[in-house]
């Protein structure tokens, strides 16, 4: 029998992911984590007596970006799987996936709300972030004119261009723990997974580095195979080349935003073929 | 579509489960055959366990068959398009709580491709004929058991189905709402709608189904007509105004010159929720069963 088929289709997509979005903000989890960011950020400036030698604007930039990093990351894995396994734990998705709705629509609209729950998050951090040097920048600069007789010193439009990033990072993480979520049975198994893979992308440079001296072919393999499969997160910290010679160039930016959009495009596509065959 | 085809067609639906990971697996429906015309009120009956739900959940497009064929309205089960022409009323639902009634429906008509001018009308519409209309801007979390149940049918509805699939519409409901579930079912099937319905109160079931499957261990046990699965026509009643005794024995006389035998004198009892519901009226409710649930229609013709 030929029947008029259902197309894929962005609006349903969208649909997916405006409600992923709204179910987000209005949880305590998220706004507790970007309430402990913003603190963190914003209370750099009283630690700067603390920076260890580095200049004062470098310690506060990096004070941003570690708190940018580390709540990042913990939200990214704690609010995918959240959002994921409450659809599957109150049975909403019984009700949704019962629609002419595709399985793709589904994991795609959920892995775009977490997306933009971490742009939102990202952008505040960020911006923040950017306020506070600005501000430090202008009392710095009159407290000492001479340091500052060419201008501003930072790039702020490289510090947006390495927020981007991070923002792209996390979206390859949100990937990874989609990806997990689509077979796990558990939230918890989900969350501690999505660390453990975390870990190993933040490491997983040292087997790129290692495989060049691994004598067992075998190994040597194994390695290769873990360097291609872990995406490499270490990729994305630009942050130390911001007010250093030419800044953070933009060929490699955009390598980076490209190796992270191939990343996201085939861990999305197999959490879509694991969850395709998941039994809800 | 032609007119022979079935709403719901299962043929020799087998379902196991593996349950441990050396493989061992639980059958959970067993070559299950089963025709629902369209335009039926058709009920899945049987007691936990017994495959309801994953036979439900085939239908859906929640699992696949391990063996078998299933089809809704001649599309097989497993396909998108299939969920076209099907709406769905899950078990004890449970719904965005933070949105309001109001945009839960509009979320799933949206979701169903309903857009345009038609949106708005055709939620407004089905929140009033499943009498939400007073409580559609509460949010969803606020919501009774009963007005959970009436939301879902709403969303089940908002993009005009052909088939609703109902599970368990009625667990957990008070007896004014279980008879006002009952009586949209009723209206869905004067509209010439196709109701799968599952329930453990089978003297519902009774009242509004035309046929019923009994199913036990993945198995069917019995299908047929109600009329045909609990009807006595080897019986009949009479029933008359109260009789002295000297009129009961020239009765009993009178039939056993005929050949027939009076078998039982009994007394005609009301049953209790038709008590309860004539004692508990809910005035507020617009659509509550003394009001006479729904009484607007759902037009045919809103096409998403």
């Amino acid at each position: 029998m030929s029947v008029a088929s259902v197309p894929f289709s962005f609006s349903r997509l969208s649909l997916i992911a405006g409600n992923t979005f709204l179910e987000a903000v209005r949880q305590k989890l998220f706004n507790f984590l970007l309430l402990l960011a913003v603190g963190l950020v914003a209370s750099a400036q009283f630690f700067r007596e603390f920076n260890f030698g580095s200049s004062e604007l470098k310690f506060i930039s990096d004070f941003g970006f570690g708190a940018l990093i580390f709540f990042g990351s913990a939200l990214t894995i704690a609010t995918t799987a959240q959002l994921f396994f409450s659809e599957i734990e109150n049975r909403t998705a019984l009700t949704l996936l019962a629609k002419p709705l595709w399985r793709a629509e589904f994991v795609f609209g959920k892995f775009l709300g977490v997306f933009a729950v971490i742009g939102v998050f990202c952008a505040l951090t960020i911006g923040l972030m950017m306020a506070l040097l600005w501000h430090r920048e202008g009392q710095l600069m009159d407290i000492r004119p001479e340091d500052f007789a060419n201008g501003r010193l930072i790039a702020y439009g490289d510090l947006v261009v390495v927020g981007v990033l991070q923002w792209l990072k996390f979206g390859v993480l949100a990937a990874i723990v989609l990806l997990i979520a689509s077979f796990s049975n558990t939230n918890l198994f989900t969350v501690v997974t999505g660390f453990f893979v975390l870990v190993i992308c933040h490491l997983q440079y040292l087997a790129r580095d290692a495989w060049g001296n691994v004598d067992n072919p075998l190994v040597g393999l194994v390695v290769r195979v873990l360097g291609f499969v872990f995406p490499n997160f270490q990729l994305f910290n630009l942050a130390d080349q911001i007010g250093q010679g030419a800044g953070v160039s933009p060929i490699v930016a955009l390598q980076v935003a490209g190796y992270a959009v191939a990343y996201i495009g085939v861990i999305g596509g197999l959490a879509v073929y694991s969850f395709r065959n998941r039994e809800i | 579509m032609s007119p022979s085809v079935s709403a719901i067609s299962i043929q020799g639906l087998t379902k196991d489960f593996s349950v441990t990971l050396r493989g061992v697996k639980l059958r959970a429906v067993d070559a299950l055959n089963l025709e629902v015309a369209e335009g039926q009120v058709y009920g899945l009956l049987g007691p936990n366990g017994s495959g309801k739900s994953t036979t439900i959940k085939i239908i859906l497009g929640l699992l696949d068959a391990t063996v078998g064929d299933v089809r809704v309205f001649g599309v097989p089960a497993n396909r998108v398009e299939a969920r076209r022409n099907v709406g769905y009323l899950p078990e004890a639902p449970y719904f965005y709580r933070y949105l309001s009634g109001r945009e839960l429906v509009k979320f799933y008509a949206r979701v169903c491709g309903v857009s345009g001018a038609t949106l708005k009308a055709r939620v407004d519409e089905v929140i009033d004929w499943v009498g939400l209309s007073g409580a559609a801007d509460r949010r969803v979390g606020t919501y009774s058991k009963g007005m959970l149940q009436r939301i879902g049918l709403a969303q089940a509805l908002v993009h005009d189905p052909k088939l609703i699939v109902l599970d368990e519409p009625t667990a957990g409901v008070d007896p004014v709402g279980s008879a006002e579930m009952c009586e949209l079912i009723r209206k869905l099937k004067h509209q010439g709608k196709t109701v799968l319905i599952t329930s453990h109160l089978l003297a519902q079931i009774e009242d509004v189904c035309d046929r019923v499957a009994i199913l036990d261990r993945g198995k069917l046990i019995v299908e047929g007509s109600v009329l045909e699965l609990v009807g006595q026509r080897d019986r009949q009643a009479l029933i008359v105004d109260p009789l002295p005794e000297a009129d009961l024995e020239a009765l009993r006389g009178w039939l056993a010159a005929r050949g027939h035998t009076l078998n039982a004198v009994e007394q005609p009892r009301a049953r209790l929720d038709q008590l309860f519901l004539s004692k508990v009226s809910r005035p507020g409710r617009p659509g509550g069963a003394s009001a006479g649930v729904g009484s607007n229609e759902v037009p045919l013709d809103a096409k998403p």
